[in-house]
């Protein structure tokens, strides 16, 4: 395994803890107090800082740590995870998120908002409430922040003082600040040890920056019986003499600073050496060292500076720092479950897996259902009596494969926490931008579905949550005026029903202004100005193309690729997608999707000798229709009468050119199907076969896009089945041409 | 435990007295309260601030129990850090340095 695929499996890491570090912070943000969800967003944070540090990921172990410093004080209990606190810290989340994206794919995060975000995140730490507004971020340094450069006087100007180093200079041309003595108070923090790191290392690390000389105060150290064996107890006050600059002291302590109370000063100028209570004697560390006792040598024989040795040193400490913080991890696991909280937090075991690896599996067991089928049927063929042995073993068999073909698709299963979780971050930054308070509620995360609907389902939904944000949910103001929370509500929820998912989007806000979508559809030509439709009609005319009702065009959302973009893009996915609105009291967007993209609940028709898969999602109901139901209409035009009302009649087969005249209604079946536009058809085949649940199989991925054909399955007698496209189907039977289809793309 | 409150006891300190080790310790040297004990730091080839601190903590028990409490084979290593964090092994409390 090389570099590069171990940082892989470090991103993916991350990936999975950046999303249990938001879940977290939802559930605190729900008032959720349960210590093991501060220690789950904690350890989030914790392991990417440890990670992005081994692989020298330095902006991203700088914000990491103030961050991490910051829940530490929430594990502490020493700040209140209120709302404003939380506000910051999921912003916070936000841009860890970013720093490891950029760290992975390159690019560049927003600096401002990170050093602002650091600065709000230092405050919170040192108990400062968080600011209402956004202050300008002033220069506030990630890195330990040196208080003043070596001997230089106190500021006094109000100013933070910016880092600055002397590196490249070359600090043997600093004569100033060579055998300066420094006084160095350092009191550990218990976090400090149960992060993995040592005071006595720190301690030993201090040493080898030259003359030291220490002394322990042990005063608070209480009684055997009343001591926590995992608390701090011991500070120390230490005497440097060194050569070395007050940046390269702090630098020993750059993983620690902020679990540990650390002063660093130059000690007085006229404190003689008479006066000053320690006197410096050098260590022989040459023990301590397990491998770098030569190089201490060389540097007590020659005291100018050597990089390597201290390379050396921080690789060191480094080392054991990373071990230490697996020893820790090794023991929290280890009595994790002492405590049923931590228990039942515990995830269970998983393994990584190749994308690639599962569906080729997928592929196959798809083929061992079609070829099981075709062995049935087969048989079926052969034995007459039906009761050989054979037969019954076949029985088996199929469902064996069937349990396999349901475990195998379970894993692809995903929950759709993951999207959930990507809509909250959008909820608080739409929100922000347009000054709106807005609560994003999730349920139902854990409902699993299929990776690829997964990965489909982000970009509509993104698309609705802005759109919710931007125009659902009314300002604050408004809102007040209305006698609403000022804060609105989005709630996003999944579950499953009948074999499909159902999400839903519902928002508090103003409901959807029918008289301006009227106006609008009637503004934009998309329906005649006397046109007499029902609310429900009216509602769902925005997902026309090509309609917007934003008054302004805003940077979020509103230019003009709208819901119809949705609406393509949740039908590519086989799913369909509704509204229903109160006014003043919000809308609710259902959209109901297939659990897999891999098999398809379909009805086997026949039309002009073919056989044809038309997915069961599309058909409302089936019929048989009467001479007296069809009407001509125009020229070609047909339409059946269904309980008083007219649907246009689409012959399949014409439309698929199978035959050149089309077909008579009666001696067919007729499918009643809801298409794009969300008005009803009338698919005319000629004879239902059965409904089966069929296997799909690509054929831009084997073959080429066929206009009118969504995809391809094998029947069980082996016969290669097309599975209708229906929109296409029926766009075509309104004059447009079957043309290979574009693919939605859900932008804006 | 092993130790009787009559007779002394000897703890074996592990090789490694790291944040781990500190409660174990703890909960060791708790439980031979008593009596004198012996303590044989001779495999230590490490040792953390914590355990220090359980140590010192045990000496002053045991010192206030009017018992000995004796550092016995103090290994190099073990020596080396007490004397890096400031505390003299002899009799385990604060040792300028």
């Amino acid at each position: 395994m090389d570099m590069n695929e171990i940082k892989e499996i470090f991103f993916q890491e991350c990936e999975e803890q950046l999303a249990e570090l938001e879940s977290g912070l939802l559930k605190l943000n729900d008032g959720d107090r349960d210590p093991e969800t501060v220690n789950a967003v904690f350890r989030a944070v914790h392991s990417i800082k440890g990670g992005a540090g081994a692989f020298g990921l330095d902006d991203l172990v700088a914000f990491a740590h103030v961050f991490e410093t910051t829940l530490d004080c929430v594990r502490s209990n020493k700040l209140e995870p209120n709302h404003d606190v939380l506000k910051v810290m999921l912003k916070s989340a936000d841009v860890l998120a970013d720093l490891v994206s950029a760290s992975r794919d390159g690019g560049s995060v927003d600096e401002s908002r990170t050093r602002g975000l650091v600065k709000e995140l230092e405050a919170l730490a040192k108990g400062e409430l968080p600011a209402g507004g956004h202050e300008a971020p002033k220069a506030a340094p990630a890195a330990p922040a040196p208080k003043a450069e070596a001997p230089a006087p106190t500021d006094d100007s109000g100013f933070q003082p910016i880092p600055f180093t002397f590196e490249g200079f070359g600090d043997d041309e600093e004569p100033a600040i060579e055998g300066a003595t420094y006084e160095i108070t350092f009191k550990p923090r218990r976090e400090l040890y149960a992060k993995g790191n040592e005071a006595a290392l720190l301690l030993r690390d201090l040493s080898r920056l030259g003359e030291m000389s220490i002394n322990c105060d042990m005063e608070a150290l209480p009684a055997l019986d009343k001591m926590d064996p995992e608390a701090s107890y011991f500070a120390w006050k230490i005497s440097l003499k060194t050569t070395k600059s007050e940046d390269d002291i702090r630098a020993v302590f750059e993983f620690a600073e902020w679990d540990c109370e650390l002063e660093v000063k130059v000690a007085e100028e006229n404190t003689s050496d008479e006066e000053l209570p320690m006197t410096p004697v050098p260590f022989d560390l040459s023990i301590l060292d397990d491998s770098a006792a030569p190089a201490e040598e060389e540097k007590a024989a020659a005291p100018a500076e050597d990089p390597a040795a201290n390379a050396v040193a921080a690789a060191e400490t480094a080392t054991g720092v990373a071990k230490a913080v697996a020893r820790a991890a090794e023991r929290k696991e280890a009595a994790a479950p002492a405590t049923p909280a931590a228990a039942a937090a515990a995830a269970p075991q998983t393994i990584r897996v190749d994308l690639d690896r599962v569906d080729r599996l997928i592929n196959l067991v798809g083929e061992l259902v079609i070829n099981q089928a075709m062995l049935s049927q087969s048989v079926i063929e052969n034995d007459n009596t039906g009761t050989s042995s054979i037969n019954m073993g076949l029985e088996e068999l199929q469902q064996l494969t069937r349990e396999i073909q349901d475990s195998v698709m379970a894993i692809r299963a995903q929950p759709v926490k993951p999207v959930f979780q990507r809509m909250s971050r959008i909820v608080r930054e739409v929100a922000d931008m347009v000054g709106k308070q807005i609560r994003l509620v999730t349920e139902g995360e854990n409902t699993e579905v299929d990776k690829t609907v997964i990965d489909k389902l982000a970009e509509p939904l993104t698309h609705m949550i802005r759109n919710a944000v931007d125009h659902g949910i009314e300002s604050p103001e408004k809102r007040e005026a209305a006698g609403k929370n000022p804060e609105g509500t989005i709630k996003l929820s999944a579950k499953h029903r009948s074999g499909r998912i159902l999400i839903e989007l519902q928002d508090d806000g103003a409901g959807i202004n029918r008289e301006r979508v009227r106006q609008k559809a009637i503004d934009n030509d998309l329906i005649a100005a006397d046109a007499n439709l029902s609310d429900d009609e009216i509602d769902n005319l925005i997902f026309m193309p090509g309609f917007s009702t934003a008054d302004k065009i805003s940077d979020i959302s509103g230019r003009g690729v709208g819901m119809d973009v949705v609406k393509r893009s949740i039908q590519a996915l086989g799913g369909r997608i509704s509204i229903s609105s109160r006014p003043g009291f919000g809308s609710t967007f259902t959209m109901s999707l297939p659990l897999t993209l891999a098999v398809l609940d379909g009805m086997v028709v026949t039309v002009a000798g073919q056989t044809l898969v038309v997915p069961l999602t599309a058909i409302v109901e089936t019929l048989q229709p009467e001479t007296s139901a069809i009407h001509s209409f125009g020229a070609t035009q047909r339409l059946i009468s269904i309980r008083n009302s007219f649907c246009p009649l689409v012959d399949v087969g014409r439309v698929l050119n199978y035959r050149a005249t089309q077909a008579n209604p009666v001696e067919g079946v007729a499918l009643l199907v809801e298409s794009e536009g969300g008005g009803q058809r009338a698919l005319m085949v000629d004879a239902i076969q059965g409904q089966r649940q069929v296997v799909i199989k690509s054929l831009e991925a084997n073959y080429t896009n066929v206009p009118g054909i969504a995809a391809a399955t094998i029947l069980g007698d082996g016969r290669v089945a097309l599975i209708l496209d229906v929109d296409a189907v029926v766009a075509a039977s309104r004059g447009q041409s079957l043309k290979p289809e574009m693919s939605f793309a859900a932008t804006g | 435990m092993a130790a009787s409150k009559t007779g002394s006891g000897t703890l074996q300190l592990s090789a490694v007295l790291d944040l781990n080790e500190a409660s174990v310790l703890h909960g060791k040297l708790t439980s031979m309260r008593g009596s004198d004990i012996v303590i044989d730091a001779s495999a230590v080839e490490r040792v953390g601030a914590q355990c220090a601190q359980v140590l010192v903590a045990g000496k002053r028990a045991w010192d206030e129990d009017q018992k000995s409490f004796l550092v016995e084979k103090a290994s190099d290593a073990f020596e080396k850090t007490m004397q890096l964090i400031g505390i003299d092994t002899n009799n385990l409390v604060a040792k300028e340095l």
